[in-house]
């Protein structure tokens, strides 16, 4: 069986709210990460919810393990 | 200019041939439902991993709410009482799918469940969204809101198992075929007087056939995007459907039956 991937799952209650991390899931493909994420993190009424593979988040802060020159 | 369709607002001012047919539809989704209900929550332990199991819980949830608000539906235009759409009903009355009439004994048939039959109660569903019955078109959009993530939970799993070996992958090819066909059943022949009738008056946008043929088509197109080939259907037989139960002489199990039913805890029912 696949093992998946893990997606970051982002959500907010309201319109005029931004966007804020609320956990992740493990999941085998896009389709089972939404419904995965739908109902683990179903404690408050989305107005909005995305997911995104881990993957493709980009870093930003630097990982302290190597130079200035090297970031 | 195309005329306005009338709309319905109770069953009083509708057609008697869809006063039936519609009350026989919305019972059928009901028990439906309800089924699908019992089976998810039947899976709530036991799945290959945690979030497939808070994830069927889920599923069960909202089966069940579903069923309350189809059920109040019935209750308010056809004054059928809840209670005895459950507690009073012999099992060959039950109008569900066929599929859920026995356990699902493994992971495989609990995939054709969710990918295939809980498909076609939704595509039901969807063909009503514009219907003319305006209590039933005022709660559709929520119900094929919240089923959205049945959606993908079905075509995930479904996806996830086609990785699996090749006596895996016929047995879910095997599943799947058997839950087309049961749906096949339950939706009912091409010429059904009932569902033409609420397409006539717009109660419905799509005949059961066409749903049928719409859910077939989503699945065999999903089975090939896997690399799975499902086998031509065997030929239709509705001789002896029952319009009303959805079945050819077919019932559900009682075992079933008794756990879905809260008379056995009657006594412990606050007044």
């Amino acid at each position: 069986m696949a093992t998946g991937e893990i997606y970051e799952v982002f959500a907010r209650k309201a319109h005029d709210e931004e966007l804020k991390h609320v956990g992740s899931v493990n999941a085998a493909d896009d389709d089972l990460a939404k419904a995965y994420a739908w109902t683990v993190y179903d404690e408050e009424r989305w107005v909005e919810m995305c997911i995104v593979p881990r993957r493709a988040v980009i870093s930003v802060t630097h990982d302290r393990k190597h130079p200035l020159c090297g970031n | 200019m195309t005329t306005p369709a009338t709309l319905f607002d109770s069953t009083d001012v509708m057609p008697a041939d869809c006063v039936t047919g519609l009350h026989d539809l919305l019972t059928a989704c009901a028990d439906t439902k309800l089924l699908l209900g019992y089976h998810y929550g039947e899976w709530t332990f036991g799945t290959p991993e945690l979030e497939a199991a808070v994830a069927s819980c889920s599923l069960s949830q909202s089966e069940l709410g579903h069923v309350r608000l189809l059920h109040g539906i019935l209750k308010s235009h056809w004054g059928e009482d809840p209670d005895a759409l459950v507690e009073g009903r012999r099992a060959e009355q039950f109008a569900n799918v066929t599929y859920l009439d026995r356990p699902l004994t493994d992971w495989t048939a609990f995939v054709a469940m969710n990918a295939v039959v809980d498909l076609a109660v939704t595509r039901v569903l969807f063909a009503t969204r514009e219907g003319t019955f305006v209590p039933f078109r005022l709660n559709v959009d929520k119900m094929l809101d919240e089923e959205r993530y049945h959606l993908h939970h079905g075509r995930g799993w479904l996806r996830t198992l086609s990785q699996g070996e090749p006596e895996a992958c016929g047995r879910l090819v095997d599943e799947t075929v058997k839950a087309l066909v049961a749906v096949r059943t339950w939706l009912g022949p091409a010429d059904d007087a009932g569902d033409r009738a609420l397409v006539t008056a717009g109660i419905k946008g799509e005949t059961n056939a066409q749903v049928f043929e719409s859910v077939h088509t989503m699945i065999r197109q999903l089975a090939e995007s896997c690399g799975l080939t499902l086998p031509d259907l065997p030929a239709a037989d509705f001789t002896g459907w029952d319009a009303a139960s959805r079945r050819i002489g077919t019932r559900l199990d009682e075992d079933i039956l008794y756990h879905l039913r809260g008379s056995k805890n009657a006594i412990f029912k606050l007044n």
